[in-house]
């Protein structure tokens, strides 16, 4: 494929954040393309979750440009509510609502945000449940399922809003490692019905399988990108030598 | 080689360290377990007392416990109304000081601290013959106004901690699928926080019934009006102070325990 066929899902302009005194994202530009599948890897407190999380404005970004789905975030005629019912987000933390059964997460913002009848979300939820391999969870409360389930019913319900792109941040990281399979399992599937994927993360296995691009960033700054065969194993800068040694 | 920089690390599990020192009466938790629980002292003796009392000498006592009945009908009222209004004053208090509008904020943080820094029975005053020159309500609800207007700065406070403890991830979970902020509130928040809110509010309802005693003052014929009345026709007033106490003990722990009871309720249906 051409890269002036391709449709621009997200496109980011000299992004600069500052956390307080410390410059988080540096100047970052960034193109993600519509079905693209990007992984975005890093040392600790590199800037990848805030570039993510600036993509729907989670972050309010300092400087620059963010263009998602043609919509500029920072236009003062943008909805960013309208703009976040399109970019689906998955936290670290699962952040499921402890208060509402597994259908009520995956229906909430159906009826409320997408303005779905009752029937309609239910419907939806439950093929949703299904394809992330928990029907049999769907009256069950959040305390009574495990960290990997929880973090399946929160891809479910990010998928329950149609998103037109979805937002990992670090999926795994705080799942027990018996349980970072079947979540993977989920992302992979996800990724083979072409849908739009960024991904914070350190499985550096996932990453070999689904990307089509990994970037490496440390300092907010984007050091290294390139396909996963290419930033793996013929890594050009030392950070991103260095930080593989001691991932892999 | 430049380190790997890392987060700060929180320690898992472990919370700030709090004293609570309420005003409420000593509730019994599951943990305190036997007949002799201080609660069941004071509630069963006062019981006990004001039986004797009434059927040893019935003079004057009989009398005095046939004469305050509306009066407790009317702290009751004061009460509930008071609590019902100053829980509105509170959610919006609450959200207030938690908006992010320097306006809306700068607002309900100056109420807050003014009402905190009037004592009770001067704003009981003030707002009863503030509102006395505006409009002409009955002293029973200007009465409930003033203090709910007072409790509503307390609550306030109680909503802002209690919306504080719901994690941030559930607010930016409910922000992410498109979410507005009154929806994330109304749906995601609010409902979370009650289960934090609702003992700190119990308690607060327990002292606004101690507290309603002090619109005896505004021509309100509470049950310490009522017991006063009594008390300067018959010249019986320690009789009367000793009747009006005991009927007032037992109602608050009577609350106590039912607010204690529901707080279980709550906490075990989670």
């Amino acid at each position: 494929m051409q890269a002036n066929e391709r449709r621009k899902m997200v496109e980011m302009k000299d992004v600069v954040k500052y956390f307080g005194s410390l410059k988080a994202l540096d100047r970052v530009s960034l193109d993600i393309y519509d079905g693209e599948k990007m992984v975005i890897i890093g040392p600790s407190g590199s800037g990848k979750s805030t570039l993510l999380r600036s993509i729907n404005r989670l972050e309010e970004i300092n400087a620059g440009r963010i263009v998602v789905d043609g919509i500029d975030l920072y236009d003062p005629k943008t909805d960013i509510n309208k703009v976040r019912e399109e970019v689906g987000m998955v936290f670290q933390s699962f952040n499921i609502f402890p208060h509402k059964t597994v259908t009520e997460n995956i229906t909430l913002a159906q009826t409320v945000v997408r303005k779905r009848s009752k029937e309609e979300a239910l419907k939806r939820a439950m093929e949703l449940l299904r394809k992330v391999g928990i029907p049999e969870k769907n009256n069950s409360y959040p305390s009574q399922l495990s960290g990997g389930q929880q973090q399946r019913v929160a891809i479910a319900r990010s998928l329950a809003m149609d998103p037109k792109i979805m937002l990992f941040d670090e999926p795994t990281s705080a799942l027990d490692p018996e349980m970072i399979g079947e979540v993977l399992d989920v992302m992979k599937k996800l990724a083979l019905e072409g849908m739009t994927m960024v991904v914070v993360t350190h499985e550096m296995g996932f990453a070999r399988e689904v990307a089509d691009r990994v970037i490496f960033m440390d300092y907010g700054v984007i050091l290294e990108e390139g396909t996963p065969s290419q930033l793996f194993n013929h890594p050009t800068h030392e950070r991103t030598k260095q930080f593989l040694s001691q991932i892999l | 080689m430049a380190p790997l920089r890392r987060k700060p690390k929180t320690i898992a599990g472990q919370e700030p360290l709090t004293i609570e020192v309420g005003d409420g009466a000593a509730i019994p938790r599951r943990k305190d377990v036997g007949m002799f629980t201080a609660w069941r002292v004071a509630f069963f003796g006062a019981i006990a007392m004001v039986l004797y009392l009434i059927f040893f000498t019935p003079d004057p006592y009989r009398n005095i416990i046939a004469f305050v009945p509306d009066g407790i009908w009317v702290t009751f009222k004061v009460t509930v109304g008071a609590i019902l209004l100053a829980l509105v004053i509170g959610l919006f208090a609450g959200l207030g000081r938690l908006a992010t509008n320097r306006v809306i904020n700068g607002i309900a943080s100056l109420y807050v601290e003014v009402i905190r820094g009037i004592p009770l029975l001067v704003q009981l005053f003030y707002i009863y013959y503030a509102l006395g020159r505006i409009v002409n309500i009955p002293a029973i609800t200007s009465a409930i106004i003033a203090m709910a207007v007072c409790y509503g700065a307390y609550m306030g406070e109680i909503f802002r901690a209690g919306i504080q403890s719901i994690p941030k991830g559930q607010m930016e979970a409910a922000r992410s699928l498109g979410m507005n902020k009154t929806q994330a509130m109304v749906h995601v928040i609010l409902p979370q926080a009650v289960t934090v809110i609702l003992p700190p509010i119990g308690n607060e309802f327990v002292a606004l019934l101690k507290d309603s005693s002090l619109v005896s003052i505004l021509a309100v014929a509470d049950l310490l009006r009522r017991g006063r009345e009594f008390a300067s026709e018959s010249f019986t007033y320690f009789e009367t102070y000793t009747m009006v106490a005991l009927v007032y003990l037992i109602m608050t722990l009577f609350f106590s325990k039912l607010i204690s009871i529901m707080e279980e309720r709550i906490r075990a249906g989670k």
